[in-house]
C-alpha cells in the first residue's frame, strides 16, 4: 500500500512535470506511429501487389523487429546522434513490423471473388486497391496500427536513454537518484497512455468492422469529431511554437545518469539562466554516459556536459595507464587540441575509488592513509563488491602497491554494504568517495599516499565555439570552481537518493547556502 | 476498344479456343458464335468449363490457343479495362461488395464510367433498382442487411446498371427459394426483351435453361456436347449425355419425343 500511495502523492505533487513529460511521450511515440504507418503501410500495399517481394522483405523487416532495443540504440547514435530523432527511428524501426505483415496479410487475406469481380466489372489495378482491398482489409489494418500503437508507447519509454525526452526520463531518473516513487509514477502514465490509446482504437477497430448503415452515420460523426480535435491540436500547437519567447541562445547541458550529476546541472541552469540571457535545456540521464554523451558534443548536440577527469584520460583520449591530477595541463592541452573542448569549473570533488574503515578502527589504530592501513590489515576484514576483487587494478594490485593483505575479505552487493560496515561486519570498505551513504556512515575517508586509485575530479567539458559565442557563459562556471567537496556532495547525493529530495531543489538550497543565489 | 460492333459480326465469337492449365486441358478446341440479342444458357456438370468460356469472354480468363472475339475484335488485343466496362457481369454466387451500400454496389460501373457527373450514376442505380424490383428504401443499407433474394436482385442491377450491350450470368440465382427464384427469371427475360441485350447464362438448373434461353448449350469435360435450341435438344438430345441431363424434363411431360416442346412443365414451352 505504502509504494501505491507514494506513487500517488509523486503523481499528484509533481503533475506539471509529468504532465509535461507525457506530452513528449505523445510526441516521440506519435511521430514513430505516423511515419510507421505511412512508410510500413506502402511497404505492405506494395509487397501484397508484387507477391515475390513479400517473402525478403518480411525476412528484412523482421529481421530488424528482432534486434535488442539497446543494441539498436547504441547502433543508430553514430549516425544520428542523440537525442529525439534517435528515439524516433528506432521506434519506428520497430513499429514497421505489425505495420507491414498486417497490412499486407489484409490485403491478400481479401475474398479473392470479390476481387474477380471488381476486375471483372473494369477496375484498373489501383481501382481495385483503393475502392475494394484495401477498404476490406482495413480492419485487420487497423488491427495492426492499434497492436503497433500500444507497444510504441511502451516502447518509447526507452528514448530516455538516448537523451530524448518522454515517460523514460522519470523511470530512468527513478532508477539513478534511488526515487522508487517515481519510477513507478512513470511507468505507471505510460501504461495508462498505452491502454487508453489501445482503447480508443480497439473502438475506431470494431466500428470499422460494422457494416451497417446506422453505424456509418454515426462513423462520419465521429470521424468528423475526431478530425476537428486534430486541427485544434495542431492549431495550438502551431500557435505555442509561434508565440514562444525568444531568448539570448539556448544552452545544451547533458547529464550521466548519476545523482551527482543531476543535481549539478541543476546548479548550472540555475546559475546560468540567473546570471545571463540563455536559456538552458537540459538533457539529463544520457545513457551509456561517456560513450553516448561525447558523439554528440562532437556534433554540436550538446554544448556542455559535467566529467571525470579519469575518464576523460582513459576513455575519451584513450589513454593507458593510473590518471593523477598531475596529468591534468595534459588532459586539458589535449582536450584543446583534438576535440576543441575545455575543462572549465573543476568542482572541486572527486568521485573515484577510496578506502573507508570504521571510525573505531581509525582512532583505535590510528589510521589516516593507506600506509597506515597496511601495518595492521591483517586483522581487518576488507569489504568491497565482487568485481573488485576480480579486476586487474583492483584488489591484487591495490595489496601489491602498499604492501599489504587483510585477515578476512567479504564480497558485498551495493545495496547492503554500508549496513554491513554499521553492523561491524567489516572494519575496511572499497567505497566510491561521493557515495550518498557514505555521509551518515561512522566511518573515515583514508588518504590514497602513494596515488593508487585514479583521481576522478568532476568538472565541466565545454565546447570551445560554445563559449566563444557566449562569451558571458565562461564566468560563471568559474563561479563553482572548488565550491563543492567530496562529503559534500555525498551528502547532496544522499539527500537526493535516501531522502527523496528534488536534486532541483538540494542544488537550490547549495546556491543559496553558498551566497550565490538570493533566498527565493 | 471493343465496345462498338463491326457489323454484322456476332456479339461474341469463340474460334478453336484451348485453355490449359499446365498439364490439364479445361477446354479444348471451342468454337461458338453468339449471336446478337441471343439468350444464351450454358448447363453442364461441375468443373466441365462453364465459368470458363465465360470468364473468357471479359478476358479474365485468357485462352491458351485460338482466338475470342467480342463484336468482332479479338479480345487479347483491345484495353481491358474499357472492354469489361462495356460488359455486365454477374459472378458466380453474385458477389456483392460487403463495405459497400446497395447504392454503391449497384453505382459502381457507373460510377467508373461517369466518375465526376454523380447525378448520371444517382439516376441509372434508381432506375435499375425500380427494374429488377427493389424498393429505394434499400439504397443505404450494406450487403449484410439484405436478404439472399434482395442481394441477388442487386447482382443483377449491379450487372446492368451501365447498360452493357453483353451480359455475362454465372450462376445468378443460387441460393433462393423456388418463387423468388421463378420471379427473378422472369424479370430477367423482361429485361432481355426489352433491351436486346445479349446473354450468357450458366446455370445448373436445367428447366431454367431450357425455360431461359433462346439456346441452349451443354458442355462436359471442356467439350461442347451439344448447342441447339430448348426444344430441339428436347427432341433430339445429340448424345446419351445430353438426354440423361434432359431425362426429368422429358419424362415429367411423359410426351414422344417430337410433341415435347408443347408441355408446359418441360420449361421450354414457358417462354413463347
Ligand atoms: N485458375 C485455375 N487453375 C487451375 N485449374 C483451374 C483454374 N480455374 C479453373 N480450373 C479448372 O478448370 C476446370 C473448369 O473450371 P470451371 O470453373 O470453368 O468449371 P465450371 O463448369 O464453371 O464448374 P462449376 O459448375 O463448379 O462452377 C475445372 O476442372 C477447374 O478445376
Ligand atoms: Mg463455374
Amino acid at each position: 500500500m505504502d509504494v501505491i500511495q507514494g506513487m500517488i502523492g509523486e503523481l499528484a505533487g509533481n503533475a506539471g512535470f509529468y504532465a509535461g513529460l507525457a506530452l513528449e511521450h505523445i510526441q516521440i511515440s506519435g511521430i514513430a506511429i505516423l511515419i510507421a504507418i505511412a512508410v510500413g503501410g506502402l511497404a505492405g500495399i506494395l509487397i501484397a501487389e508484387f507477391q515475390r517481394a513479400a517473402r525478403p522483405t518480411l525476412a528484412v523487416v523482421n529481421l530488424l523487429y528482432t534486434i535488442p532495443s539497446i543494441s539498436m540504440l547504441g547502433f543508430l547514435i553514430p549516425f544520428s546522434g542523440v537525442g529525439d530523432v534517435t528515439a524516433v527511428i528506432a521506434l519506428t524501426v520497430y513499429a514497421l513490423l505489425p505495420m507491414v505483415r498486417n497490412t499486407h496479410t489484409g490485403l491478400t487475406g481479401v475474398d479473392p471473388a470479390i476481387v474477380e469481380a471488381a476486375r471483372g466489372m473494369g477496375s484498373t489495378r489501383l481501382q481495385v486497391l483503393l475502392k475494394v482491398r484495401l477498404p476490406l482489409a482495413g480492419p485487420v489494418i487497423m488491427a495492426g496500427i492499434r497492436n503497433m500503437a500500444t507497444m510504441s508507447i511502451a516502447l518509447a519509454g526507452i528514448a530516455s536513454f538516448v537523451g530524448a525526452g518522454g515517460l523514460g526520463v522519470a523511470i530512468y531518473r527513478g532508477i539513478t537518484t534511488n526515487n522508487g516513487a517515481m519510477t513507478m509514477a512513470g511507468s505507471l502514465v505510460i501504461a495508462m497512455l498505452a491502454l487508453a490509446v489501445d482503447a480508443l482504437l480497439g473502438v475506431v477497430e470494431r466500428r470499422m468492422g460494422m457494416r451497417t448503415a446506422r453505424a456509418r452515420r454515426q462513423n462520419r460523426v465521429a470521424a468528423g469529431v475526431a478530425a476537428a480535435v486534430c486541427i485544434m491540436a495542431v492549431a495550438g500547437a502551431g500557435a505555442g511554437v509561434l508565440l514562444a519567447p525568444g531568448s539570448a541562445g539556448t544552452i545544451r547541458i547533458a547529464s550521466k545518469p548519476m545523482t551527482e550529476q543531476y543535481v549539478i546541472t541543476e546548479m548550472l541552469r540555475e546559475l546560468i539562466e540567473d546570471r545571463t540571457d540563455l536559456t538552458v535545456e537540459l538533457t539529463q540521464g544520457v545513457g551509456g554516459g561517456t560513450s553516448n554523451i561525447m558523439p554528440a558534443m562532437e556534433s554540436g548536440e550538446f554544448d556542455l556536459y559535467p566529467e571525470y577527469t579519469s575518464t576523460g584520460w582513459n576513455l575519451v583520449l584513450g589513454e593507458g595507464g593510473v590518471y593523477s591530477e598531475d596529468l591534468f595541463g595534459e588532459l586539458a592541452d589535449a582536450y584543446e587540441d583534438e576535440l576543441a573542448m575545455s575543462w572549465r569549473g573543476m568542482y572541486g570533488f572527486s568521485d573515484q575509488y577510496g578506502l573507508v574503515v570504521r571510525r573505531e578502527i581509525a582512532e583505535r589504530y590510528g589510521l589516516r592513509t593507506y600506509s597506515d592501513l597496511a601495518r595492521v590489515a591483517d586483522e581487518l576484514t576488507l569489504g568491497a563488491e565482487c568485481d573488485f576483487y576480480e579486476r586487474p587494478d583492483g584488489y591484487d594490485a591495490l595489496c601489491e602497491t602498499y604492501g599489504m593483505s587483510f585477515g578476512d575479505t567479504m564480497d558485498m552487493d551495493i545495496g547492503v554494504k554500508y549496513e554491513a560496515l554499521a553492523a561491524d561486519q567489516v572494519d575496511a570498505m572499497v567505497v566510491f568517495t561521493t557515495d550518498g551513504q557514505l555521509s551518515q556512515a561512522d566511518a573515515v575517508l583514508l588518504e590514497d599516499d602513494l596515488g593508487f586509485f585514479p583521481s576522478a575530479r568532476c568538472g565541466n567539458v565545454v565546447r570551445d565555439e560554445v563559449l566563444e559565442e557566449h562569451p558571458e557563459l565562461g564566468p560563471v562556471l568559474d563561479e563553482l570552481e572548488d565550491t563543492i567537496a567530496d562529503d559534500e556532495m555525498a551528502r547532496m547525493n544522499y539527500e537526493v537518493e535516501a531522502e527523496g529530495a528534488d536534486p532541483a531543489d538540494v542544488a537550490h538550497e547549495f546556491l543559496v547556502d553558498r551566497g550565490l543565489i538570493e533566498e527565493g | 476498344m471493343c465496345e462498338k460492333n463491326a457489323a454484322g459480326a456476332p456479339a461474341i465469337e469463340y474460334r478453336d479456343v484451348t485453355k490449359a492449365y499446365g498439364e490439364k486441358t479445361v477446354l479444348g478446341h471451342f468454337d461458338l458464335s453468339v449471336r446478337e440479342g441471343e439468350f444464351l444458357t450454358i448447363v453442364g456438370i461441375s468443373g466441365s468449363g462453364k465459368t470458363t468460356v465465360l470468364k473468357m469472354a471479359n478476358g479474365l480468363v485468357a485462352p491458351t490457343a485460338g482466338q475470342v472475339l467480342v463484336g468482332g475484335r479479338d479480345v487479347a488485343t483491345c484495353d481491358q479495362v474499357a472492354l469489361r466496362r462495356s460488359i455486365g457481369y454477374a459472378i458466380q454466387g453474385s458477389v456483392l461488395f460487403p463495405h459497400m451500400t446497395v447504392e454503391e454496389n449497384v453505382g459502381y460501373v457507373p460510377n467508373l464510367l461517369n466518375g465526376r457527373d454523380r447525378e448520371r450514376t444517382r439516376a441509372a442505380v434508381r432506375k435499375w433498382l425500380g427494374i429488377v424490383g427493389l424498393s429505394e428504401e434499400l439504397l443505404g443499407r450494406y450487403p449484410a442487411e439484405l436478404s439472399g433474394g434482395q442481394a441477388q436482385r442487386v447482382g443483377i442491377a449491379r450487372a446492368l446498371a451501365a447498360s452493357p450491350g453483353i451480359l455475362l450470368m454465372d450462376e445468378p440465382f443460387g441460393a433462393v427459394d423456388e418463387i423468388t427464384r421463378a420471379q427473378l427469371q422472369d424479370e430477367l427475360r423482361r429485361i432481355w426483351r426489352e433491351t436486346g441485350i445479349t446473354v450468357m447464362f450458366v446455370t445448373h438448373d436445367i428447366s431454367e435453361a431450357l425455360r431461359l434461353g433462346t439456346r441452349m448449350l451443354v458442355m462436359s469435360e471442356g467439350r461442347m456436347e451439344q448447342c441447339a435450341a430448348p426444344a430441339e435438344l428436347l427432341s433430339s438430345p445429340a448424345s446419351p449425355f445430353v438426354e440423361r441431363l434432359v431425362e426429368r424434363e422429358r419424362r415429367m411431360c411423359r410426351l414422344p419425343g417430337d410433341e415435347l416442346a408443347n408441355c408446359p412443365m418441360s420449361g421450354a414451352a414457358a417462354r413463347i
